[in-house]
């Protein structure tokens, strides 16, 4: 017997904080990485120990010569040309610097510049991130959002159906359990390992805690796993958007900026 | 087909716009102050507080890196290096009740402190020195500060090559530190001229452009608006925050 589809109806998904506080993170990040990079070229390498040490060196980006860049990954060197090492110098012409003037804040070198619009970024993302939290957690959005062991067994039935491995999806609330999964990940596990590791470069945060930087291996360490941090929400950033664009981008769009979205069928 | 390009070069195109939109609001006077007001938070939530981590003689950097400013070149700098320093003289003067003066060998002869501490410099690299000398709060506190001294400020005598002189300012409770040191000393040997001789601040629990070098006076004022720049420090008129423990 065919499953008889019920008609499509609207349900309010994301409320005003919620949605405030996407768009803001989507600026947020987006200054807080080009204004990150900015910093990462003040010292364009990264080492996996507490001071700075050549010898334990993971990457480091660098123009051998004038015209020439490179970028050396685990001692791998590769010539990057245009790329990093020697780029666009964000005002018109070429120099050495690690980062391309396109890609941050500002588009010149100037670190102090760049200091100014990370931290205070970092404060508002943060100020977005609480407010966010409280809100979700009084109307009860939070319980909806965070992945649950009982979600588990759900987490490939519905990859399947997104892969068309199955004609539908496993019945779940008001997110699926991949959406659950993702925002898990990103809100609870990578943006607070992201925040962290950022206070433990700081010496007064380091004076105050110090067991925080030397569990994560030192400041050095701290630079380094602050930068797979942001990689970590890039690699999310792209998925997300991608996931966005593929899975009803109007409906999907209009839920973050109306809070309505439309439910076909299939949810429970 | 369409939908996905029109996505993929809205996104490509707001991307693009980024970086421009950024750099015009950076030189923005006013967006630039708004900006700003994220350091009194800074400040107030990190603070002076806690020690600096201490470290062992394992960790040290034998050649401890140099940078910031060549060494002084002028000519009382020179003859003070030619005489072993027996020329040179702490100032310790403004809000004070006691205008002082330390030579060399009287600073030599007060409590010494030792810590082997890391130097974190503001562009992301750190370093690890041993580091012998005078608590800056034992050094003031031979001058008597007035209830008015509410910043003590270094002149220092290295300049940019164009003029500017470095210099750097505290307020009374980061002075007070007990890791803030007036260091004579860098891995068991007096400080040569590059590393700042033959005095030098460290401030372990802030950034290393508080740690100046070459420090030659120490001022008490109420407020640092009217030396130099009014940033309170060289790197502070150039732009960085005055609240270096971030």
């Amino acid at each position: 017997m065919e499953p008889i589809a019920s008609p499509p109806r609207v349900i309010s998904r994301y409320n005003i904080v919620t949605r405030a506080s996407h768009w803001f993170w989507v600026i947020a990040f987006g200054v807080l990485v080009s204004s990150g990079l900015q910093i990462f070229n003040a010292a364009p390498y990264l080492d996996a120990s507490d001071k700075s040490n050549p010898a334990r060196r993971v990457l480091a980006i660098g123009a051998p010569a004038d015209g020439v860049g490179t970028t050396t990954i685990f001692g791998h060197t590769f010539t990057t040309t245009g790329w990093l090492g020697w780029v666009d110098d964000g005002s018109g012409g070429r120099t050495a610097r690690a980062f391309p003037g396109w890609i941050t804040i500002p588009a010149y070198q100037d670190l102090a510049d760049g200091r100014r619009w990370h931290l205070f970024f970092a404060w508002f993302a943060a100020a977005c991130w609480l407010a966010w939290l409280v809100s979700a957690a009084i109307k009860g959005s939070l319980q909806q959002m965070i992945l649950r062991p009982s979600d588990l067994p759900k987490l490939w039935p519905m990859q399947a159906f997104y892969l068309k491995l199955r004609k539908e999806p496993p019945p779940y609330g008001v997110y699926n359990p991949l959406q659950k999964a993702s925002y898990t990940a990103i809100g609870f596990v990578i943006a607070p390992l992201v925040v962290i590791t950022g206070l433990a470069l700081s010496p007064g945060v380091d004076a105050i805690a110090n067991p925080l930087t030397w569990l994560l291996g030192g400041r050095q360490f701290a630079r380094l796993w602050h930068f797979a941090g942001m990689l970590a929400l890039l690699g999310f950033f792209a998925v997300h958007v991608f996931q966005v664009a593929t899975q009803g981008f109007v409906n999907q769009m209009n839920s973050m900026i109306t809070g309505r979205f439309r439910v076909e069928g299939h949810e429970a | 087909m369409k939908r996905k390009l029109f996505l993929a070069s809205s996104i490509s195109a707001a991307l693009a716009g980024c970086s421009p939109i950024g750099t015009a609001l950076n030189n923005n006077q006013g967006f630039r102050k708004f900006l700003e007001s994220a350091e009194g938070l800074s400040h107030v939530a990190i603070g002076t507080r806690g020690l600096a981590r201490l470290y062992t003689d394992a960790d040290v950097d034998r050649n401890f890196r140099t940078n910031g400013f060549n060494p002084p070149a002028d000519a009382s700098y020179t003859s003070m290096v030619a005489d072993g320093f027996r020329s040179y003289k702490l100032i310790v003067d403004g809000a004070v009740e006691r205008r002082s003066t330390f030579s060399l060998a009287q600073l030599r002869s007060m409590a010494r402190q030792t810590q082997i501490t890391r130097h974190d410099c503001v562009e992301g690299w750190s370093a690890i020195g041993k580091w012998s000398g005078v608590r800056l709060s034992d050094v003031l506190g031979a001058a008597a500060p007035r209830l008015d001294a509410r910043y003590v400020v270094f002149h220092c005598l290295d300049n940019d090559g164009q003029g500017n002189v470095y210099y750097e300012s505290l307020d009374m409770h980061q002075a007070a530190h007990p890791q803030a040191l007036l260091a004579l000393d860098l891995n068991d040997a007096p400080l040569d001229a590059a590393h700042g001789a033959p005095v030098r601040l460290r401030v372990p629990t802030q950034l290393g452009y508080k740690s100046a070098k070459w420090v030659s006076r120490i001022e008490l004022v109420g407020s640092y608006a009217n030396i130099y720049g009014g940033g309170g420090g060289y790197w502070e008129d150039q732009g960085y925050e005055w609240y270096a423990g971030i």
